[in-house]
Order: structure tokens, then sequence, then C-alpha cells
């Protein structure tokens, strides 16, 4: 009989590993350069404690690995309960760290609440989505999954962290795809997030995309109603997004939303531009191949704030310039393929579903950091999977990876109770 | 998405490198002044007299500290917090993003307690800084003079287009004396150090590998012609008076000595003075911040008779070194009783006049002399106009001619004009323009430019700079033999005259005393001038000690202690030693408050 790990995706573990390493290098560098002498203690100790953390993450991994799928399934309203209990606990007696009430301390060591959420999050969305009768409409049950994704988030934006919560949100689109709701809803899903972008960049543009919509959506369904839903959306979209920023949201609201496209400006620079500009002098000064391992100058001077954390693909960037941030991106391109490729070879919805998730939750944080870190976003706080400092992410994310490599390990156990 | 992000990464890396380069170097890269050590001052024997040792300041840059950081930093520098408030709200005025010298001469504990907590202070930096110590008993405090922080209208006044490295807010340059003269040799040109400097704008790492780095270039040392011992046995040898020394070397006008009491320790200064420490010495009644050696005017009184005899000799007053002059005890003019002598000594030839320092032999020259004439020799002597030196600081005197007495509107006859031959009256020399006169009766008739520095040598190439821009000697033309007529009275005066209690046990030497009326009810001024060995003049000195009374009690001694000093290198014990030193020490400059009452 072949071993309990015969069916262990080995290219994944590698993709994994290859990106924990980058992550260590990166924060090793900006921690243990020379300068430093002037960091806080807390930060020169980073190092040691994402390693630390990359211990107990293997952990998790081996355990998830090692439990039957079916007991696993069964788990998945208690973990979600436990998670939904956890946030909830953290708004109660957590810590605010850096703005947010989100971390619940058990002695010395913090865990983030709002990490640990996507994977109770992910799990309950994809278990009520997989659980439905072949002959009832996708629908409501897509609509129940939604509501199991959005009621961590409620929760999270009450801790204060919009970041996190905007990934339970943009995970609705993916799982719903996945799940079988028509392509034309999850069309329409998508439809606020891009319409409300490029209000940011440019309202013409947007009406543009609106017209765009109007093209598509008919080609797509040759069906008035659809057309008039997908430009009605969109324009609706501008509007309010339009209104918002003049009329609703306060400047330095508005000033952090829109400042990523023009950091530079005079009234940005030395505020809500701060981290970008020298994010882009960062990327810049690395060039072709970069300035090498602890000699990036803005790094190693402390210029790019958060640089071990939701900044660390500058980090990269600088030190080992356009060649390593593309060997960065090549990592996640790999990583996502082949959980994709996984996923369909899965035979079971709730499979299907958690692989996919896995992968869109890894593309989000992907796309939303290093799009910010490249000034393509506004600054929001999110983490890049396994490579920024965090404990609580790296757990998490390798948590997910767990239950995607299990599910594909142990797919042959999912049809006994289907 | 992911070959979105693809190509923004090659825009930003690749496309627009430069720009975005350039931005990062602006952040990160700093031209870093490196200041040359100040040059160090060795004294004539090669004994080091003015060094540096570190002191340390620390900067504070108020954008970036973070003020909750206040009671740390204040804690460290043992002051109270407001203190650092106080400082930051200066830092911020000054300019918010740069690193502003807000705490100077910390102590090293100090320092050191703030360099482990760096980490915590963001925003603040340290600059390691050169003060000035002197470690020889010489204070020359006027000679060497002190250092200062540069103040804003002089950074203003700084061509910063050319300059702007040279000097900036918190440095240090010479004010007085040497430090003052030789600045820009002492200061040399700042070197450019390039280096990373973080968000704080602390260094963290060089650039290139140093490449580009330019070293400071262009300090030198001085070394002076002062020789540190007679200086500190000058000084010594001051106590209770108020007065001044030049002592020059009569071969090429070298000062050895220059003493003004009283003086202050330059120590004190050399690293920012308190408030009231320096007011006290601004207004303090005995002046310690005037250069008394250069400054100060006051009649010459007898050591005027050796000018005397020889413009008479020159100008023909005397109808040979042969005529004698009778003195009765005073001089006939005015009945006898204004142009007293000590005592009647009959018929005196010149060199007898200037042993017995007969007043009457120089009443009688001056009543023959004209003043025009007298002006005109007394300026060839460095009399009356200011003298080719590297002293900054000094005072033409006064010596006067017709013009003068009708501008003043004073009596003019030959009574007055008679006063001007015995070296009272309406003039005034300094001590400087003394020892200069001295030192060329001692060569023969030579006049030297009197300087402080013998050369310059680059420290690191050994480069040596020959002393700059002083003018050449001056030679007087005057008849050798009548130059030898009055140094054989200044012989006179050490061997038999005023001054056989001054001499040097074993060497021949020339000197005359002199008695200087000091106005109103004060006791008279103690002048002497002095060169030695006779035959081989090695040092020549003038000594005005204020209100202590004859030439012989206590300018004498002290002249003679110090000539012995330079040219034996000590003053071995015995009589002639104890009968000086009790001379120089018990001699008191009479307080100026005590008389006012």
């Amino acid at each position: 009989m072949r071993r309990w790990y015969r069916n262990l995706d080995i290219s994944t573990l590698l993709i994994w590993i290859a990106l924990c390493a980058c992550g260590l290098v990166a924060i090793y560098s900006s921690t243990h350069g020379e300068a430093q002498e002037f960091l806080l203690t807390t930060v020169q100790n980073s190092f040691g404690r994402q390693r630390l953390w990359l211990i107990i993450s293997t952990v998790a991994l081996v355990t998830i690995l090692s439990v039957p799928m079916r007991l696993l399934v069964r788990m998945v309203p208690w973990i979600y309960l436990a998670t939904i209990g956890f946030l909830i606990l953290a708004l109660v007696i957590g810590r605010e760290v850096g703005g947010a009430r989100s971390w619940v301390y058990f002695g010395p060591i913090g865990f983030q609440s709002s990490e640990l959420a996507k994977v109770g999050g992910l799990l309950m969305a994809a278990f009520v989505l997989a659980s439905r009768r072949k002959e009832k409409s996708i629908l409501p049950t897509a609509a129940i999954a939604a509501g199991a994704l959005v009621l961590p988030a409620l929760l999270i934006i009450l801790q204060n962290d919009l970041g996190t919560a905007l990934v339970f949100v943009g995970l609705i689109p993916v799982l719903a795809l996945c799940g079988g709701v028509p392509l034309r809803i999850v069309g329409l899903l998508i439809l606020f997030p891009i319409a409300g972008y490029l209000t940011i960049l440019s309202w013409p543009v947007a009406l543009g995309f609106t017209a765009l919509v109007g093209i598509i959506a008919w080609y797509g369904t040759r069906n008035r109603i659809w057309v008039a839903a997908g430009v009605i959306a969109s324009a609706m979209t501008i509007g309010v997004a339009n209104f918002a920023l003049q009329y609703v949201l306060q400047p330095h609201q508005v000033a952090r939303i829109v400042s990523f496209s023009n950091p530079e400006a005079d009234e940005y620079r030395a505020n809500v531009g701060f981290h970008l500009v020298q994010s882009k002098a960062a990327l810049g000064s690395g060039g072709w191949f970069g300035l090498g391992f602890r000699q990036g100058t803005q790094t190693q001077g402390r210029y790019i704030p958060e640089q071990s954390t939701d900044f660390v693909f500058s980090v990269i960037g600088e030190e080992w310039g356009f060649i390593g941030g593309i060997l960065v991106l090549l990592l996640f391109a790999a990583l996502m393929l082949r959980l994709l490729w996984l996923a369909r070879a899965i035979d079971h919805p709730f499979g299907n579903l958690v692989v996919a998730g896995v992968a869109g939750i890894f593309l989000i944080h992907v796309c939303v950091n290093i799009g910010m870190v490249l000034g393509l976003l506004p600054v929001i706080g999110i983490p890049l999977p396994f490579l920024s400092y965090g404990g609580s992410a790296l757990l998490t994310n390798t948590t997910l990876l767990g239950l995607a490599l299990a599910c594909y390990m142990r797919r042959a156990e999912f049809s006994l109770y289907v | 998405m992911l070959s979105v992000l693809s190509l923004q990464l090659f825009r930003l890396q690749v496309a627009e490198r430069q720009d975005l380069s350039e931005i990062a170097r602006g952040n990160a890269l700093r031209d870093i002044r490196v200041l040359p050590a100040r040059g160090l001052v060795y004294d004539r024997n090669g004994t080091l007299i003015v060094h540096n040792t570190p002191t340390y300041t620390i900067s504070l840059a108020p954008r970036y500290f973070d003020r909750t950081r206040i009671p740390l930093l204040a804690k460290h520098l043992d002051v109270p917090d407001s203190v650092v408030a106080l400082r930051l709200q200066e830092a911020q005025d000054y300019n918010p993003y740069r690193l502003y010298p807000s705490f100077s001469n910390v102590s090293f504990a100090q320092y050191s307690r703030i360099l482990e907590d760096v980490y915590l202070l963001p925003g603040v930096g340290w600059e390691i800084k050169q003060r000035r110590r002197y470690p020889t008993d010489a204070r020359a405090s006027h000679a060497l003079g002190y250092i200062g922080e540069i103040n804003r209208e002089e950074l203003n006044a700084i061509d910063h287009e050319s300059d702007s490295s040279l000097y900036r807010q918190g440095d240090f340059r010479g004010r007085t004396g040497i430090e003052e003269g030789y600045e820009p040799w002492l200061r040399g040109i700042p070197g450019v150090a390039r280096r990373w400097v973080n968000v704080y704008g602390l260094e963290i790492m060089s650039y290139a590998q140093g490449q580009g780095d330019q070293p400071p270039r262009g300090n030198y040392d001085l070394h002076l012609t002062l020789d540190h011992r007679v200086q500190e046995f000058a000084e010594s040898l001051f106590v209770n008076k108020r007065g001044a020394v030049v002592a020059l070397d009569p071969n090429d006008g070298g000062i050895i000595a220059l003493v003004s009491k009283p003086d202050y320790p330059l120590e004190s200064l050399s690293q920012g003075i308190q408030r009231e420490a320096w007011q006290a010495l601004l207004n303090h009644h005995e002046d310690p911040l005037y250069n008394r050696a250069t400054m100060n005017l006051m009649p010459p009184g007898s050591t005027w008779k050796p000018f005397m005899a020889l413009l008479g000799l020159s100008e023909g007053l005397l109808e040979g070194a042969d005529e004698t002059i009778y003195c009765p005890g005073y001089h006939p003019f005015g009945q006898g009783r204004f142009f007293r002598c000590l005592e009647a000594r009959g018929h005196q030839n010149v060199v007898e006049a200037l042993k017995n320092s007969c007043n009457t032999f120089f009443f009688e020259l001056a009543r023959r002399m004209d003043l025009e004439v007298f002006k005109k020799y007394a300026n060839r002597f460095g009399f009356g106009v200011e003298s080719p030196t590297d002293l900054l600081e000094q005072t033409p005197g006064l010596i006067p001619d017709s013009a003068y007495f009708e501008q003043t509107g004073r009596y003019w006859g030959t009574g007055a004009i008679m006063n001007l031959g015995v070296g009272q009256g309406d003039m005034g020399v300094t001590p400087f323009q003394l020892a200069r006169y001295v030192a060329a009766l001692a060569n023969g008739g030579t006049l030297y430019a009197p300087h402080m520095v013998s050369h310059l040598v680059e420290p690191e190439t050994n480069e040596r700079l020959e002393l700059p821009d002083i003018s050449d000697p001056i030679h007087l033309d005057i008849d050798t033999t009548h130059v030898n007529l009055v140094r054989e009275g200044m012989r006179l005066v050490m061997e038999a005259g005023t001054a056989r209690a001054s001499q040097i046990p074993g060497i021949p030497s020339a000197g005359k005393t002199g008695t200087a009326q000091a106005p109103g009810n004060f006791t008279d001024h103690s002048v002497f001038i002095m060169f030695a060995p006779f035959d081989n003049p090695q040092i020549a000195l003038a000594v005005q000690c204020e209100n202590t009374g004859n030439g012989s009690l206590c300018a004498a001694p002290i002249a003679s202690l110090l000539a012995e000093m330079y040219l034996k290198g000590e003053v071995p014990p015995s009589w002639q030693t104890d009968i000086r030193m009790g001379r120089a020490l018990s001699a008191t400059s009479e307080s100026l408050t005590q008389v006012a009452e």
C-alpha cells in the first residue's frame, strides 16, 4: 500500500518553500542590514520570529494533511462558529495594533483574528455551496454563502481593518463563478469594483467602460434587460463614487483613495503619498538586477514605511531588481495555475471550491498588495502571502495552502459521502 | 492581472529607472562635510602648546523626532524636559528637516547613553567635534587667541555660491590672536564624504566604497617663535600686576614671549563660554581681554633716552660723542624747579648720561631738537606708526608734532618739548614698539617685523610653508659708532647703573630703566628694555608694569629673569636670583579702585 502522502502535490510545496524563502531573505535584509542598530528591537527580531512562525505553520500544514477529509468537512460549521466567536472576542478583549483592534494575545503570542478568519470563511462558503441539492436553484444558496463571507467581513470592518474585509468580499465572485452561478451575474458583481476604480482614475474612462459593458452584455446575452442592468450598474457606480468623493467622504479620506494615481503631487507627497513615492523610488533604484542583498539604499535607510510587512515587495524590487520582482510574480503565477490545475482534478464541488477559493484569496492578496506597491491601487494594508512579515498571515496562508493540498491529496475520499 | 503587474514593474524598474532612482538618490544620498582637524600649534622648541580633543554634540531633526521621546532624551542629557522642547523649537525654526546642533559639549557619558538608545530616538543625530586644549602652563591668551562659534551675520557674509561648505552653523572660527590671523591655514578646506543616510538623516553606509569622497585638505600646523617656558615664566612673575612683556629674537623678529596681564584662561573659551562668565570678562575693571602688549599706550620714560641719544648723535645735536653737558641736578630752564635730575652729576658725555639716566642731558638734547625731525626719526624707529606683523591688533601710538599740539590746543613751548626728551608728556608707545626698537639697538640697527609664526607644516605631507606675507626688514641707516655708543651706555646701565641689581649672572647684557608718569595720583609705571647677551644678542625685551613704581624695581628684574630663562633654559639659584625674584614678585600694581576712592 502506498503511503498516505502519495498524492501530495510536491510542486506546490516547492513553490511554497521558494516563496517563504524569498520572504525570509527580504525580511532579513531589511532588519539585519548595515543600519540594523537604528531599528527598534522589536523590528530587529522580526526575522527570528518569522522563522519561528514558519515552523509553526509547517506543523499546521502537516496536521491538516493528516486529517481525514470526512472529519474535516464535518468540522466546517464548528470551525466557522469558532471563527466568528474569535472575531467577536477580538472586538471585546483584543489589542489594537496599527489602528485595527483584531489582535488576541495568548501569553506572548498574538493572533490576528481577521487573518485567521479567512480559513473559516472560505470553508463555510464552500461548504454551503457544495451542500446544495442539484435540483434547487443556485441563487438562494449563493446568497447564503455570500452571507457566510459578509458576516466576518462586517465584524472585521468593526475592527477597523477595511483591507482585510475587502478580501472576503472579493472572494464572493470567485466562489460564485466556481459554484455555478451564471457568468452574467458574476460579471455584474465584478462590474462594481472595476467601475469604481476607473472612476477614481478618470471618470471619462469610466463612462467609456460603461459603454463597453453595454456592448459586451449585448453580445454575451442578446438580452436587453442584461444590457440595461450592466449599464445602469456601471453608471450608478460612477455616480455614487463621484458623489461620495465630493460630498460624503472627508478630505483626508478622499486623499487616501485618490492619491495613488499622483502621489508625487505637492499636497500628497509628504503625507498620504509618502508610501508610494518612496516605494516607487526604491523600485526605480533597483533597476534590472537590483542593488544586491542588503545593499538597497532605500531599504537600508528605511525610507519605505512598513517595508518588511506590506511593502516587502519593494525591498525585493530594490535589492534584486526587475529580475527578482518578476521571479516572485512568476512564482505566484505558477502557484495559481498549479492550484487551478489541482482544482480541475478534483471531482467534488467542495474540493473544487476550496482549492479555487484558496487560489482566489492568494490572487486578491497578490494583486492588491503588489498593485499597491507599484502604485496602481490605493494603499490598502494587506500583506503579500508568504513574503510579508506577519505570523498570523503566514499561518493562515499556509493553512489555506494545506487545505488545498489536502483536498487534492484526499480527493478520493470525497465520493464516499456525496 | 499578473501581467499588468509585470508591465508596471517593468515600467518602474526599467523604463522610468532614471527619474525614480534620481528620487531615491535625492532621498538617501547626502554629501557630508568632513572638517579637517584644526591645526596644532607648536612653540619654537617643538613643544605642543595647542591641540584638540573630541567633544560631543547632539543634533535634532524636528520633523523626524518623536515628541513622546522628549523625557527620554532629557533624562539622558540631564536637563529638564522643557529644555529639550525649547531646543526642538529652535531647530524647527532653523530647518525642520535638517539636523541642527542643539546640545554641544555633552559629556562622553551622556553621549554614550544616547547612542545606546538611538533606535528609540529617531531624528536625533550626533557629531564629534574638536575642542582646543592647551597642555602647557603657558596661557598666552592674547597671543594665541580664542576661537568662537560663527554667528549669523558672519555666515550671511560668506559668499555661499563658492564657500557654502567652509562654514556652517555651529562651526568655530578664530576670534583673536593667531587663531584669527591664521584661520584659513588652521582650518583648512573641508572635504566631502558621500554617505547613504537613512530616513532620520543618520549615516548608514558609504557611497561606492568611498569613491568620490574628498578628504579635507589645506590645514596646517603652526610652528611659533614663542618659547613656552619663557612665556609661562613671565606669566608667573606677573602675580598681582598689570602689564605686558614682549620678547623678540633680535635676529629675525620672532616673538619669544608676548604677555598681557591680567589675562584669561583660553580653555574656558574653547568650547563656547557661558554668558555670565563672558560678561564678567567683558566688564572686569582691569579688562583682561585688552591686549596690553600691543595696545597699551604709556610714555616710555627713560627707556626713551637711547633713542634720544641716537637722535642727538645722528642729527648733530651734539658736537660729537665726547661733548659733555653739565648737570647741576636740574636743567636751568625754568629756574630748576620743573626739570629736575636725580642728583647733580657734573659734566656728562652721552655714555655717562645713559648710564646714570641723567635727565638734564636729555632735556638739553630735546631743547636743541626740531619737533618735526623728532617725529620723523621716531617714526623711522617704529613709534607712532603701525608695525608690520602677524598680530592683528595694535595701536600706532602717539608721537607728537607741531600739528598735534596745534590741533589739541595744548601748550607746546620749550618745556613741553624738553619733557619729550626724557620720554614723558604727550607721547605714548606700546611694549610691542619698545621691544622692536630695543631689538634694533641689539642687532645694530635693523627693524624686523615681529611675528608669532615661523613656519607652517601640512601634517599629512609634511609640506613646509614659510611665513606668509611679512614685510622685509628695514635698515635704519645709522652710524655703527653711534649705535655702539648707545649700546655701551646701556651695558653700563646693567653693570653699574640704575639696573645693576638686575644683572644676569655670567651673561653681560644691556638695558635701560624707565619710569613713566601715570596721570592723576597713581603710582608711576615701571618700564624696562633690555637685550642679551651683549656681544651676540639673542633676546630683546620690553616690559611694562602698570602702577608699580620705578623701572628698576619691577620691570628690570622681570626682564632679566626672562632673558636668563631663555638663554640658559633655567634660572639657577643664586643670590642674584633671590634679589630679582624678590623684587619681581613683591611688586604690586596699585589697585585702580582703591585710589579712585
